[in-house]
């Protein structure tokens, strides 16, 4: 209504500056109200900043008993990932959250945090997962990106790792917005840039996933949007991904850089790319991209 | 700044950001409260519980239904007005405790409702030229441009006796109030 901005307005050519030491006394009490993102390495912020976006999507969460994803209800799902994010931990050395690893195979570790979880209230798990997700963070100051690890099986770089969880953090905190009828904002574009470039560079590896033999050709691709860039992607095992510089490309494919993650995530069935160039081997790619993602 | 960059960054956790809100926001919401309540330490803490709740749950705030602004502003109008009602309630004592009971809806917005007798009264006592752009700009909802066109100046003439005008509404509503 017209008048309320006209009171903002008027408000505001008159401030009455409240005490001082409000700002300090805030911080303090939001810190204890909800967590902020845990500090850590800067290659590891999104990770830690889809934590914290999923600790505010629980903390307006009402309907806790609804199956939101997988047959999971919230408490299962934040056992599923705090038990790959124990995953991640036990191969960066970090502390392991929940039961001791018994079986490293993510479902199988699931089902093992899910049973210990069962006999705990909602909030203690939540606090659990959060443990274990900031105890993570934590470990990585010293730890070398480029690292190859294998937690769960999966062989990449403890960076790249890292991107993976934020990843389906991400998606999951999607998933439970969407059961909660929230909107849930975008990450901003410096957590959601490297997030993308992961799911960029692992386009080639899903459709070798799908089975698909795609010839010593490679694509570019342009996602656009907050968090976008635009890379050169041999599809050509063993070829690693670039930032485009003018090659030439069989296929030019053009996404919003948030959507084209939901479908690498799996969640982006109503999402389209824009292809220029080989049509079938952009439709084969488009069907095979969602191949890495799973519960 | 802006309302969508702020709100991502506050569900992601980042607590620089709830500080730059508190260094924007906190005159405005703290100015909102005194004038309502009259109470310095409760428009204080009403101001913090304004913003503390909004780290807990930013969910709760739309950008695409309004600005950050506005939000925090009713936010902390209704929590004034709760404060109010309490300390009445308080003061009649427990033999009529519905007394004061209104519905919230009666209350939505920022505004106050005898604050909003006041402002307009304030504003039919603006000068001419400075009343003429205040309802254009407010009660029209034109903008500044779209004023400065209206009443034939340039812009920045309207920017400034917008707020000229801006400045002497809150003068008037303080020398009454406060």
């Amino acid at each position: 209504m017209s008048l309320d901005r006209l009171y903002l307005d008027l408000l505001d050519e008159a401030p009455v500056a409240p005490p001082s030491g409000g700002r300090a006394r805030l911080l303090a009490t939001a810190a204890a109200r909800r967590r902020p993102a845990a500090t850590c390495v800067a290659w590891a912020r999104p990770y830690a900043g889809r934590v914290a976006a999923m600790d505010a999507v629980f903390a307006s969460a009402t309907a806790w008993d609804v199956e939101i994803v997988e047959g999971w209800n919230l408490q299962e799902l934040l056992g599923h990932l705090m038990a790959k994010d124990g995953l991640v931990a036990a191969a960066v050395g970090a502390p392991v959250h929940g039961p001791p690893i018994t079986d490293d195979e993510p479902m199988a570790r699931t089902a093992a945090v899910h049973d210990h979880e069962r006999s705990r209230s909602l909030l203690e798990t939540r606090r659990s997962w959060r443990d274990q997700a900031d105890a993570l963070c934590h470990a990585l100051s010293g730890a070398d990106p480029a690292r190859m690890i294998t937690p769960g099986g999966l062989p990449l770089p403890v960076g790249d790792q890292l991107l993976g969880r934020a990843l389906e953090t991400w998606i999951h905190t999607h998933d439970t917005a969407v059961s909660e009828g929230l909107h849930l904002p975008k990450p901003t574009a410096e957590e959601l840039h490297p997030m993308a470039d992961l799911c960029a560079r692992l386009l080639p590896a899903t459709a070798l996933l799908s089975g698909l033999d795609l010839g010593d050709r490679s694509i570019r691709l342009t996602l656009t949007g907050d968090g976008g860039g635009d890379w050169h992607l041999p599809l050509a095992p063993g070829r690693p991904a670039s930032g485009y510089g003018g090659q030439q490309v069989a296929l030019t494919l053009r996404a919003d850089a948030a959507e084209y993650c939901f479908v690498l995530g799996g969640r982006g069935a109503g999402y389209t790319w824009e292809a220029e160039g080989d049509q079938a081997l952009a439709a084969d790619l488009r069907a095979a991209a969602p191949a890495l993602s799973g519960p | 700044m802006d309302d969508h960059l702020f709100h991502r960054r506050v569900v992601s956790g980042d607590e620089s950001a709830l500080g730059e809100l508190y260094d924007r926001f906190s005159a405005l919401l703290y100015g909102l409260a005194l004038r309502v309540t009259r109470d310095r330490v409760a428009a204080e803490d009403i101001t913090q519980e304004v913003f503390a709740a909004f780290w807990e749950r930013p969910l709760g705030f739309d950008p695409a239904r309004g600005s950050l602004r506005t939000f925090l502003a009713t936010v902390a109008h209704r929590r004034s007005v709760d404060h109010v009602r309490s300390e009445e309630r308080r003061r009649v004592g427990a033999l009529a405790p519905r007394l004061f009971e209104r519905p919230h809806d009666l209350e939505e917005g920022v505004v106050a409702a005898d604050e909003i007798k006041r402002v307009r009264e304030a504003v039919a006592g603006l000068p001419d030229a400075l009343r003429q752009v205040v309802e254009l700009a407010y009660y029209g909802g034109r903008t500044y441009r779209e004023v400065a066109v209206e009443i034939g100046v340039p812009e920045g003439t309207a920017k400034s006796r917008i707020r000229l005008a801006l400045r002497r509404l809150a003068e008037t509503l303080n020398e009454e109030a406060l």
